[in-house]
């Protein structure tokens, strides 16, 4: 993908913009990673905790390009014929059917054993070629021809082997497919890799990215986010509930609420209609927000003293 | 520009951030992409091109802001005219009335109050003047700061401020540098003048502290840059080549770390998968060519198998007091690579033999050292301690077990059993004999090192974790 073909990532203000004009709030850090991935062809690593917006990053962006998103969900025993491509074995079996067949005709007037096999090697062999090649997300997102954003989600649980032949499409964009040859992408898409720490990346795929870590936003961040998402949402209200968030995570929790959790509990206040936080809808709708009944109880116990100190007071 | 990028990055590698040239490369790209006039965004695009972790993001990060944000302090005055024209600066026409000399920054006109000493005394004498005209003179009368930081810039490059590696070293490139940045000349003057007792002498004196001052400020800056991230591995270095049982005790705690380090950067080299699938992919060519025999007819489909695979690791250790400092460092190595070694067993032995496998899943690996030490700990017996060995697990090493055997071989003249390592020998895939006495003592005395050797596919001296490391490389290569 070529700058002049997508002035909407001509520079990082414009990008800023256009993330805001989709909802997604960003901070000038991450505009300028998704700028220098663009200017310097590279893939961009994104790491954090669960719930910033990693992968929501990725779609947005493909949103503002208007190119296909396509995604790759990683796991433990991914592999090349899941993520890369895949022969047609069903249509390869009815072509050697087919072929033989047809042997008589190729065959017609040959004379003896060797001008028989020479005939058959004059007959092209389509048998391993692309006409029986599936494509999986990988192999597809470099045949789109306008280009495309290619997410690998959770990159971190996919095997070491995986991310070893991923490096070879991160750099050349390109893939090697034994019984063809090279496949290189006619517009390289752009990548986006997210993790989440479960374990070290090596550092060859690391050295081929850029490498962006989003933190948990900051007060002023995070309540424009909400603002974007949930407008309707009281704006007492609101920064009051970003507020509380904030506290919470100091608090030593097993799963710190993220920014996912804030928008989905600035959503339930307002189908509840609340104008104001008080212990009592805080209680009941705390479950919102934290997924452990160890958390819940945790910050139950520390309510009162939760909404009385907000940190920004 | 490119040249003090380059610099920036050679610092970030004395600060542990490792950065290939390729990555250089990438920040070149990056700094032409950005661009060098909005500081915070090159420092965020640079982070990103060459930080790994979050951790590392840090270290550019505040390396960015100490290597590209030199700021100098104001020199303008003496401290307390500073601190009068701080709480002067709301009120300005005070400040101009009160102030015998003005602070710098309002230019021009405080020149004529407060240099006007010198001023006098240049006119009869043609040094002086000469000194006055010096650019540096200027440069400190004038409260230039930009054109003194240019002026120190270049001085420690021609006098190669970059290498400084000591603290020892500070005072020696202080006094090279102002040498190069003409301090010479204002000393003369000042003998000079004192010669003469003149009244400017103080005014004189007082731009030569500030120099002083500046350029050891400047050579401190640089010292803390460049040499601290190299100390740190100095001393790395240095613990890693030292024997293990001369390890003071104050350096424990290092070098625990460093073993760490070093056991996460083994890991890393040597992670892969493990796990295997029944079912691999559909092996065309042998399902076709096995076809033929039923004319072509595909009946049987073949697929891809991957060999499984199931190492193992035996580690034997001897924690007699002669070698129980090696015991625990290599104790340690293994269980801190459990990531990606395989099934580590390991077992202690001084007069007799036990598996202590159990107290590294219970403890933490430093906690079960320490009862390893404890509850094997004595005088040493090879023979009846392999022979524990052959009775507990001499039936579960197979093709795929790697045994490691720490340990001094002294067996105090006793019967060495060596048809017991033998057996090991044969049935395991490699037996490793790591020994922390050097080669040359190997066969004196009552070590039997040399017979053991036979039944051995490896025997190597290791006393140091630079050796251990090594060893433990090749392990790690050969099992897996």
């Amino acid at each position: 993908m070529h700058t002049q073909d997508f002035p909407q990532l001509a520079s990082i203000e414009v990008i800023e913009q256009g993330f805001e004009s989709l909802g997604y709030i960003c901070s000038t850090k991450i505009a300028t990673a998704v700028f220098l991935a663009f200017a310097l062809r590279k893939p961009i690593l994104v790491e954090g905790p669960p719930g910033v917006g990693k992968t929501e990053l990725a779609k947005t962006a493909a949103e503002l390009l208007q190119v296909p998103l396509i995604r790759l969900q990683c796991y433990e025993g991914l592999d090349e014929a899941k993520a890369l491509y895949e022969w047609k074995y069903g249509k390869q079996l009815l072509y050697t059917q087919v072929l033989k067949e047809k042997l008589g005709d190729l065959l017609q007037g040959a004379q003896g054993l060797a001008e028989s096999v020479e005939r058959l090697h004059q007959f092209g062999d389509i048998f391993y070629s692309e006409e029986f090649l599936e494509p999986r997300p990988l192999l597809k997102a470099m045949q789109q021809e306008r280009g495309a954003i290619l997410l690998i989600d959770e990159v971190d649980k996919s095997d070491y082997e995986f991310e070893s032949m991923l490096l070879e499409i991160l750099s050349d964009y390109q893939v090697s497919i034994p019984e063809i040859g090279t496949i290189k992408a006619s517009v390289s898409p752009m990548v986006f890799l997210t993790s989440n720490n479960t374990r070290d990346i090596s550092d060859a795929l690391k050295r081929r990215c850029l490498h962006l870590y989003i933190p948990f936003p900051s007060v002023e961040l995070e309540e424009r986010i909400v603002r974007s998402r949930v407008p309707d949402i009281d704006q007492v209200l609101r920064r009051q509930l970003v507020a509380f968030v904030h506290s919470l995570r100091d608090l030593d929790l097993k799963k710190t609420p993220a920014i996912s959790e804030t928008i989905d509990w600035a959503r339930s206040l307002l189908l509840l209609h609340a104008h104001q936080l008080d212990e009592e809808i805080i209680h009941n709708t705390l479950n919102v927000l934290l997924k452990f009944e160890d958390d819940i109880n945790t910050a139950s116990a520390g309510l009162g003293e939760l909404l009385r100190s907000p940190r920004r007071a | 520009m490119q040249a003090s990028l380059v610099t920036f990055i050679q610092l970030l590698r004395s600060h542990d951030v490792r950065i290939s040239p390729a990555e250089t490369l990438d920040a070149m790209a990056v700094a032409a992409t950005l661009g060098y006039g909005e500081r915070e965004r090159l420092r965020d695009g640079l982070a990103m091109a060459l930080a790994k972790t979050p951790a590392e993001e840090a270290i550019v990060e505040s390396c960015f802001d100490r290597f590209f944000g030199q700021q100098m302090a104001d020199f303008s005055n003496t401290r307390e005219e500073r601190e009068r024209g701080e709480q002067e600066s709301g009120d300005p026409q005070q400040n101009e009335s009160g102030a015998e000399r003005q602070p710098a920054d309002s230019g021009n006109e405080a020149d004529a109050g407060s240099d006007s000493l010198l001023a006098e005394l240049a006119a009869n004498d043609d040094a002086v003047q000469a000194l006055l005209d010096s650019p540096l003179l200027q440069q400190l009368q004038n409260n230039d700061r930009n054109a003194l930081n240019l002026a120190m810039g270049t001085a420690a490059e021609q006098v190669g401020l970059g290498q400084i590696k000591m603290f020892t070293q500070k005072g020696q490139y202080t006094r090279r540098m102002l040498d190069a940045m003409g301090e010479a000349q204002i000393r003369q003057a000042i003998i000079g003048l004192e010669e003469r007792q003149s009244p400017a002498l103080e005014e004189l004196r007082r731009y030569r502290d500030i120099l002083r001052e500046q350029v050891r400020d400047y050579v401190q800056r640089e010292y803390l840059l460049h040499a601290e991230g190299h100390n740190a591995r100095f001393m790395d270095d240095i613990l890693s080549h030292t024997r293990l049982s001369h390890l003071e005790q104050r350096y424990a705690q290092r070098v625990q770390v460093l073993v760490r380090k070093m056991a996460r950067k083994l890991a890393e080299r040597h992670a892969r998968k493990r796990r295997t699938f029944r079912r691999g992919r559909l092996d065309m060519g042998k399902t076709l060519r096995r076809g033929i025999a039923s004319d072509g007819v595909m009946f049987n489909t073949y697929w891809r198998r991957t060999r499984k695979d199931k190492p193992q690791i035996v580690a034997i250790c001897d924690v007699s007091g002669s070698v129980a400092a090696y015991a625990k460092f290599l104790l340690l190595f293994l269980y801190n690579l459990q990531d990606v070694l395989p099934r580590v067993r390991s077992f202690a032995f001084s007069s007799h033999l036990g598996e202590v496998s159990e107290l590294f899943t219970r403890y933490p690996v430093e906690k079960a050292i320490e009862l390893v030490n404890w509850r094997y700990g004595g005088a040493t017996d090879y023979g009846s301690s392999l022979q524990d060995f052959a009775r507990l697990a001499l039936d579960d090493i197979n093709s795929s077990t790697t045994v490691i055997i720490l340990g001094d071989a002294r067996n105090n003249n006793g019967d060495p059993k060596l048809e017991i390592m033998r057996s090991i020998y044969q049935r395991s895939r490699r037996v490793i004999w790591l020994n922390p006495e050097s080669r040359r003592a190997w066969g004196t005395g009552d070590s039997e090192m040399l017979r053991y050797k036979t039944a051995c596919h490896f025997a190597a001296e290791c006393n140091n974790l630079a050796q251990l490391e090594r060893v433990v490389d090749q392990l790690l290569r050969l099992t897996r």
